[in-house]
């Protein structure tokens, strides 16, 4: 039944941004963790991609969680002598995570999560209304 | 004649069928609301006016030409598959190539609830009047 196809491919969609999710948070809650040793670089901000793949039960392009990527903006540079993970010159390195930024992704995300309940609520309904043709 | 051969009915049905594969058209936009170089796409809608000049016949009905008598008869709805068409001129195209405007699509998928609801109860009522016909009430 087609509308089982509009529920999985909204479902996938679903899968998708929770996946998202999953790496916002990761990139928020390691916002400042600080390299271990003097110099070394600490936590590189993630960047969650989105592939389009044709799903051929589906008959349909559901969409995936593709490949992780790395952020590759510079790490911020703090000047803090004293402490334990400055390097030579005092600077320590903080992650390349702006949480402003992944306030606004995850919003995004959000945004897009409940577009894809919104689906599936409104195909329930359709079937909802199929079945009521047999109740008449 | 087979209950699925009047015409309110099997016109009935292709939209319904054009209103299931629209919303499986339409999910796929919403899940792909995020993807780079999606472009969103929208089903055709069924035409319906050769049906009513010839009301007697069954709606968009695809038939195999018989060019043998011991041939059978095999018929298929076009209702389930129409034809994909490429949204144009939508409102934005994100810098990442992806066309689809998530409020567009909510629209859309309200209005195709609307009218797959319009179907099945002109549907419903339908079925009453063969149910009166048949002197069930």
């Amino acid at each position: 039944m087609d509308f089982m196809k509009s529920m999985a491919i909204a479902a996938s969609g679903l899968k998708a941004q929770a996946g998202r999710m999953r790496i916002i948070s990761e990139n928020i809650a390691n916002a400042d963790s600080v390299p271990e040793t003097p110099g070394a670089d600490p936590y590189r901000r993630k960047i969650a991609t989105f592939n389009t793949e044709l799903d051929r039960s589906l008959g349909a392009r559901v969409v995936s969680l593709g490949r992780v990527a790395n952020d590759k903006s510079d790490f911020r540079l703090k000047y803090e002598p004293g402490h334990p993970s400055a390097d030579a010159n005092g600077n320590v390195k903080y992650p390349n995570v702006n949480s402003l930024v992944e306030m606004t992704d995850m919003r995004e995300a959000q945004r897009s999560y409940e577009a894809n309940i919104n689906v599936i609520s409104a195909t329930r309904r359709m079937i909802q209304r199929t079945i009521d043709i047999l109740k008449a | 004649m087979a209950i699925t051969d009047v015409p309110i009915l099997s016109m009935l049905r292709t939209k319904m069928n054009w209103a299931q594969e629209r919303q499986k058209v339409l999910s796929q936009n919403v899940a792909n609301s995020d993807t780079p170089n999606y472009r969103g796409r929208d089903l055709v809608p069924p035409k319906f006016e050769d049906a009513v000049a010839v009301s007697a016949r069954p709606v968009q009905q695809v038939s195999l030409e018989a060019t043998n008598p011991g041939h059978i008869g095999g018929g298929m709805s076009l209702g389930g598959d129409g034809r994909y068409s490429t949204e144009k001129g939508g409102y934005e195209v994100a810098p990442t190539g992806n066309s689809v405007s998530l409020e567009d699509e909510m629209i859309k998928v309200a209005n195709n609830q609307m009218e797959y609801q319009a179907a099945t109860a002109l549907y419903t009522r339908s079925l009453n009047l063969l149910k009166v016909a048949l002197g069930k009430r």
